[in-house]
């Protein structure tokens, strides 16, 4: 019920819109790629579906990231806005169901987006490369593994913008998480590991370097460290006011 | 001398009338109450004047300039308090003054002038986030009456005060012909009050007017239809009702 | 009234915005990567190209791609959103001011903003050559004219951007939605500033210009020659008809 509750209260803020817009963005960005110049992809050894991801996953994992931060922030912003947050924590709901519940609702979006991006990514390495083989359960292994390291993010996010009233601050910090872990090193493991860093790492990367469940591993725990913050966060931010 | 004139001013939301056919006429030096329940387009007609919104049909002049062609030189002699309040929040008082003291290029001691003539003094140092609702209010009117202007355009302009707070606005808004040599025009949707401080008044309802006149002449009026006169709120509410019954809700 | 002692007012109604602080932060962070690995200015990659001069163009790259455009977008927001936070738009659009002229002086507040920030990262990166000098033993200093020059290109190219967002910022009275848009809109520069029509897509041109000075260091990178003529044209037209919607759009959300 509460997760039909906290979507209902998404309602022409354009939440789902934007993640879907989000998604169709990314989504051209190995399209355009290709038509633009396929010749110097095509023309590289390895498997196709790696070489479109080694060519575009930096950017669509950052436009994910943004759409991300975004989401967080609207998804806040609403209850704050017109304190409606208020109106929740007099009411007999669990301040710390709800905010789970938003992150449901924001994974569910992010796979969305992930989903459309694979489907593009796919459709680039049937439709220019002649090698390629279609194979369902690597795709969704892929996919599965992409929005799995993002997860942390979306979670970072989530406590951030449920922790600043004033949206323009959580997403300021959004934004300066952003750049910061994208200017950092890439080839540094933890930093790597970080929430806002570990959405650009690749399937195949971590594969080559047999982190996969390191990555998993880690990316499980970071979720629920943050989510136990948040839930704590919930409970003062209750209490302190 | 009529200082703001309509004729035939029509705004519509979509399929929606907000103020159909109106044929207001405020004289120089006066203070004009616009009365009716909420929702009747007191507001829209304000911002109509205000050129806060396009008429769908129809016209007005403001001492004798139209809209939109003197949207500027109309705002230039307007103080007006639409749809309190507006402020910027990071300001304290004082600054939010300073603005508008700036852009109107008043002399320096208007501030402090407009700011004492609404009981903020005290206060103009705090932020405008911080003020109670009773004091933005204030904050909102002290915005309109900066630099005296010949015309003044208030909406519900004692939401929100205690009734002390009501008193005190209600006997300057009543003092401002003498005091300034202004016209005024201020909506309610309280007849008493409109009572207390209107010379003339102007009800409305869904959109249409239903009077225009003196308080005397809305008596008068009221006893020849057969609605009830010994109280004034009463003949308000009869007369709303009855338009109501004739359709007046006509949607 | 007059423009200037508008922007006056303008930038009266930001104060205590910490607008200042929000651009100085991601002027820190990017310098930091480059103080921890400064020894990496020496490891060129087989590119021909000066330490000093690495450590000058790679501080900036994260600059130009991300930071300048992100600065923008946050600043559009304020400017729009102190507005409209307790609709002090409405108290504006009652005053005797043409609504033209009360966008252009915000756009000048936004451009004078991203000012400030340009004068705070030529600042930051001679704190940052002093130190790196120091660590390395090596001076890192380039000449400040040339320094200046750099910087102030840069900031010339960045005001076509800062046109279209302030249009997009108009435009779209969502700030959510605004803001998503523009730092959406940064993201795919890096692809366009590859292709043949960079030059219609006002979010590369900061980083174009950079490229090109990293193309007259490091030969071969890129191109050594700024294409003045299908770029200055179409840089011209875009700012004019962005800054023209938004003052056009200026507030009509309020006056429906």
């Amino acid at each position: 019920m509460t997760l039909r509750l906290e979507t209902k209260k998404l309602k022409r803020t354009r939440y789902f819109p934007a993640f879907l817009a989000g998604g169709l963005l990314a989504a051209a960005f190995p399209l355009i790629n290709m038509l633009v110049r396929s010749e110097s992809f095509t023309a590289l050894p390895g498997e196709p579906f790696t070489i479109l991801m080694d060519a575009n996953w930096q950017m669509m994992a950052m436009l994910n990231i943004l759409v991300c931060i975004c989401g967080a922030c609207m998804m806040y912003h609403t209850e704050y806005a017109d304190n409606g947050a208020q109106k929740m924590d007099v009411l007999p709901v669990r301040a710390g169901k709800l905010f789970l519940t938003k992150f449901v609702v924001n994974a569910l979006a992010l796979a969305l987006m992930i989903i459309l991006e694979t489907a593009a990514l796919t459709w680039c390495a049937v439709h220019w490369f002649s090698g390629y083989e279609f194979d369902a359960l690597e795709l969704l292994q892929g996919a599965g593994f992409q929005w799995f390291v993002t997860l942390p993010t979306v979670m970072l996010m989530l406590v951030i913008a449920s922790a600043c009233k004033n949206m323009w601050v959580s997403l300021g910090i959004g934004v300066v998480l952003v750049f910061t872990m994208c200017i950092f090193p890439q080839d540094n493991l933890i930093l790597s590991l970080c929430p806002f860093s570990s959405p650009y790492q690749t399937l195949a990367m971590a594969a080559e370097s047999s982190r996969v469940p390191l990555f998993l591993g880690v990316c499980a725990a970071e979720v629920v460290v943050l989510g136990l913050l948040g839930l704590v966060y919930q409970k003062i931010r209750r209490c302190a006011e | 001398m009529n200082i703001i004139e309509t004729q035939n001013l029509t705004k519509t939301y979509g399929d929606f009338t907000a103020v159909s056919h109106l044929n207001l006429h405020i004289r120089k030096g006066r203070v004009y109450g616009f009365l009716g329940p909420n929702g009747a387009g007191k507001s829209t007609t304000m911002k109509m004047f205000l050129g806060l919104t396009h008429p769908t049909k129809g016209s007005f002049q403001i001492d004798g300039k139209t809209y939109p062609a003197d949207r500027v030189p109309i705002l230039k002699e307007i103080g007006s308090f639409i749809e309190a309040p507006a402020f910027y929040g990071n300001l304290t008082g004082e600054e939010n003054l300073e603005i508008i003291r700036k852009i109107l290029g008043l002399p320096k001691s208007s501030v402090s002038d407009a700011l004492e003539l609404v009981g903020l003094t005290q206060f103009r140092k705090r932020l405008a986030k911080k003020y109670s609702l009773g004091m933005k209010q204030r904050l909102g009117l002290a915005g309109a009456l900066i630099g005296r202007p010949p015309i003044l355009i208030l909406d519900e302009p004692t939401n929100g005060l205690d009734p002390v707070g009501i008193h005190e606005i209600r006997t300057l808004i009543k003092s401002l012909p003498q005091q300034y040599d202004c016209t005024v025009l201020v909506s309610s949707h309280l007849l008493p009050e409109v009572e207390l401080m209107a010379d003339d008044i102007g009800i409305l309802n869904h959109g249409r007017l239903l009077f225009e006149g003196t308080m005397e002449e809305l008596k008068t009026n009221a006893r020849c239809a057969g609605l009830p006169t010994d109280n004034l709120e009463d003949t308000f509410l009869a007369m709303i009702d009855e338009d109501n019954r004739k359709g007046g809700a006509g949607k | 009234m007059n423009f200037f002692s508008l922007i006056g007012v303008e930038f009266k109604k930001i104060r205590r915005s910490k607008i200042l602080l929000i651009l100085l932060i991601p002027v820190i962070i990017m310098w930091i990567p480059s103080i921890i690995n400064a020894d990496m200015n020496f490891d060129t990659r087989g590119i021909p190209i000066t330490p000093e001069n690495n450590f000058f163009i790679q501080g900036f790259m994260g600059m130009v791609w991300f930071m300048i455009p992100a600065s923008l977008v946050v600043c559009t927001v304020l400017l729009i959103q102190t507005e409209r936070a307790n609709k002090g738009i409405l108290k504006m659009l009652s005053l005797p001011v043409n609504t033209a002229k009360l966008c252009l002086a915000k756009f000048a507040v936004l451009i004078l903003l991203a000012f400030a920030q340009m004068v705070m990262t030529i600042a930051a990166y001679y704190i940052c050559a002093a130190i790196v000098s120091q660590m390395q033993n090596y001076n890192f200093f380039l000449d400040p004219l040339y320094v200046c020059r750099v910087t102030l290109s840069i900031y010339a190219g960045a005001i076509p951007m800062a046109a279209v967002f302030w249009m997009i910022a108009n435009l779209i009275t969502t700030p959510v939605f605004s803001v998503g848009i523009g730092l959406a809109s940064i993201v795919p520069s890096v692809l366009i500033i590859n292709t043949k029509i960079w030059f219609a897509y006002p979010m590369s041109y900061p980083f174009y210009l950079l490229m090109v000075e990293y193309g007259r260091c490091a030969e071969g990178i890129y191109e050594t020659q700024i294409a003045w003529l299908p770029w200055l044209p179409a840089a011209a037209l875009i700012t004019v008809v962005a800054l023209g919607i938004a003052c056009v759009r200026f507030g009509a959300a309020e006056r429906r």
